[in-house]
């Protein structure tokens, strides 16, 4: 507490003859494309895969990707229909499952939240994230202005993990999953 | 940590010296950050993108108190708990009880220059804690026992060939091993740390105050991991951090990668509102230390208070041809290039830094790359003009300054010295001033031309 209300005392004190700054609002451009196909593009060009599809088409790529797997790890969210494989625990898992909250075209990025479950998103080295089409947003900032409350932690994804930092060659895979795949779901589910 | 600025001219020399790959090596990596940011500056409007982006840090930092009591407020609404340190002291009190209350034994960090500044490593490791820096490059100088040599890469000044002969060293892998066989080595020395520490520790990049929202940006997924699989998440934020409101991110989250990397969004952002909830992954505790260490001293500070906007993004470090050099050693603190020579005499006093303000050609690349327009050559000159009138500056380069003013004042005495100079044979080794520079590079050659002869050439 001491040390609060010295801190917040010379911050009072270093202000007092400064003259204060206004707080800009930012613009609001609309976006002339749909944003579903911006979404693909740009996940395409952040090292990731993206597909718009219908419910038969997510059930192709899902056991397209299975081939071969013990099992999956899965978010809360991912409805049984779409859980082909046993299910693993995310240390193990070749594959894991997840449903976003939203995505932003812009700039090719899922957002992840806590309440789907972390480890699924993270720990195996191939990602699938699901997305229905109508939680697609142009750009973050409506994403953000939409955004009525919060989970325990969200985390944006825009592509596969990846580092530089050994010779400065590009490295995939270093930490999270080195593959992001991800489906945008056509209609509602 | 242990401030060595005052070393900078002969730590940098000595580096040219000893270690003259680090120069290939720096330059390489900056000038490829540096085109990276120039293609994503031009896809945006970058000049409008910089103004608000300065206007909202300049606001934020002009409300300092009102913000931060807002985001206390807000943290502690999520159960976040929020501690406040003036100084590296009172960081390591508040660290040392949640080690000793939670019996940590193993911690994971993520980068965090801040963290840097407080000494958290030696401290846990005082403790008995076995700590794992989890970003790669972050890792490397953790094995080599080095600081960071850049904001962002911290193991730019290495070479793929350092890199295969550490590891060679530690883990045994051939001397020949691909960037992909090495990281696939961390990556299971790190895995296992993430899935074992007790503790994660992090520092951010910002913390909005309307949601108390921690916001930390990586390509690695270390950050994630870090602040997801143990128990206990602290993380070390400086005062100056804060953002307004959450759809500022919009803003900052882009803007801050454009100019760090050239991406339009980092790979990996965290937005951390809390401890997980019943029944959820995730961290039992959540605590964020807000650390002062010289920052209101800077706010008070009318002429220096600008640099609080530093995004520590090293847009500025990848610009500087002084940085290129060298990379970010010999600057002897743990922010160097252009940013760390106007915010480490503010964080640390003049004293203690004195030739860092030098540390510069002032030729305002560092300026224009700078995401929140922070005038780094107009506060560069600001310390000069300190440490001359603080008696820090060498007393010839006062007598050298007035000499210059006087001639360049004359256009009859200029002439009449451009010639003279020319005639002279060029000292290469036994003029002091010059030894630091003529000992890394070949011998200096009078332009065959005086300048005024060329300009009138030029102009014609
Ligand atoms: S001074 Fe500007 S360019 Fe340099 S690190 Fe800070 S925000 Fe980036």
């Amino acid at each position: 507490m001491e040390a609060e209300s010295r801190i917040l005392s010379r911050i009072k004190h270093a202000l007092k003859e400064r003259p204060k700054a206004l707080l800009p609002e930012h613009p609001h451009p609309a976006l002339s494309q749909d944003p579903r196909e911006l979404l693909l593009k740009r996940l395409a060009e952040n090292g990731a895969e993206g597909h718009l599809l219908d419910e038969e088409g997510v059930k192709r790529l899902l056991a397209n990707l299975a081939q071969g797997l013990p099992g999956a790890a899965y978010g809360k969210g991912v409805p049984a229909a779409l859980r082909l494989l046993p299910e693993l625990p995310p240390e193990e898992a070749p594959l894991g499952v997840s449903r976003a909250l939203f995505a932003v075209a812009e700039t090719g990025t899922v957002a992840l939240s806590s309440e789907d479950g972390r480890r699924a998103q993270l720990l195996p080295p191939v990602h699938l994230v699901l997305v229905e089409e109508k939680r697609v947003y142009p750009s973050l900032l409506e994403a953000f202005l939409d955004l009525k409350s919060l989970p325990s932690a969200l985390g944006l994804h825009s592509g596969p993990s990846k580092s530089a930092d050994i010779g400065q060659v590009m490295v995939k895979g270093v930490h999270g999953p080195g593959r992001l795949v991800v489906a945008v779901l056509q209609g509602t589910w | 940590m242990r401030v060595k600025a005052k070393l900078y001219p002969k730590e940098a020399a000595r580096l040219l010296r000893e270690k003259p790959g680090v120069r290939d090596a720096v330059t390489g990596a900056t000038l490829h950050f540096e085109a990276g940011r120039k293609k994503a500056y031009q896809e945006v409007d970058a000049e409008a993108w910089r103004e608000r982006a300065k206007r909202v840090k300049d606001h934020l930092l002009t409300h300092l108190d009102q913000y931060l009591e807002l985001a206390e407020k807000r943290l502690q609404e999520k159960g976040v708990q929020v501690h406040w340190a003036e100084d590296p002291e009172e960081a390591h009190r508040i660290l040392r009880e949640i080690v000793a209350r939670r019996g940590v034994r193993r911690a994971v960090k993520a980068k965090s220059m801040l963290t840097e500044e407080l000494g958290v490593n030696p401290l846990l490791e005082a403790l008995g804690v076995e700590v794992y820096e989890t970003d790669l490059g972050e890792y490397l100088i953790q094995l080599l026992g080095e600081p960071p040599s850049h904001i962002v890469g911290p193991a730019i000044h290495l070479a793929l060939s350092d890199i295969q002969r550490l590891f060679h060293s530690r883990f045994g892998t051939p001397l020949d091993a691909s960037p992909e066989a090495l990281a696939a080595v961390a990556r299971r020395v790190l895995r296992e740390a993430f899935l074992t520490a007790e503790l994660g520790i992090s520092g951010a990049n910002f913390l909005v105050a309307e949601t108390g929202t921690l916001v930390l940006m990586e390509n690695e997924g270390n950050i994630r991991l870090a602040t997801s699989l143990p128990k206990v998440h602290v993380a070390f934020v400086g005062i100056e951090k804060l953002l307004p409101r959450l759809h500022d991110l919009a803003l900052f989250l882009p803007l801050t990668a454009r100019a760090a990397t050239g991406q339009r969004l980092s790979t990996y952002v965290s937005l951390i509102q809390g401890p997980a909830k019943e029944g959820e992954e995730g961290p039992e505790e959540v605590h964020v230390v807000l650390v002062d260490h010289g920052r209101t001293a800077l706010l008070h500070d009318p002429e220096a208070w600008e640099v609080l906007r530093c995004l520590r993004c090293g847009a500025c470090l990848n610009a500087c041809p002084v940085y290129r050099q060298t990379g970010g050693h010999p600057y002897g603190y743990v922010y160097s290039g252009p940013i760390g020579a106007v915010l480490d005499p503010g964080l640390l006093g003049l004293e203690d830094t004195h030739p860092l303000p030098y540390a510069s050609t002032l030729c305002g690349a560092c300026y224009e790359a700078c995401p929140v327009k922070i005038p780094i050559p107009k506060l560069l000159l600001t310390w000069r003009r300190r440490a001359v009138e603080q008696g820090l500056a060498q007393g010839w380069e006062r007598a050298a300054i007035q000499a210059f003013s006087k001639v360049m004042q004359s256009p009859s005495l200029y002439r009449l010295f451009s010639k003279g100079l020319r005639g002279l044979p060029l000292p290469q080794d036994w003029l002091p001033l010059l030894r630091a520079w003529t000992e890394g590079r070949g011998p200096l050659k009078p332009s065959p031309k005086p300048f005024h002869q060329l300009w009138q050439e030029l102009k014609e």
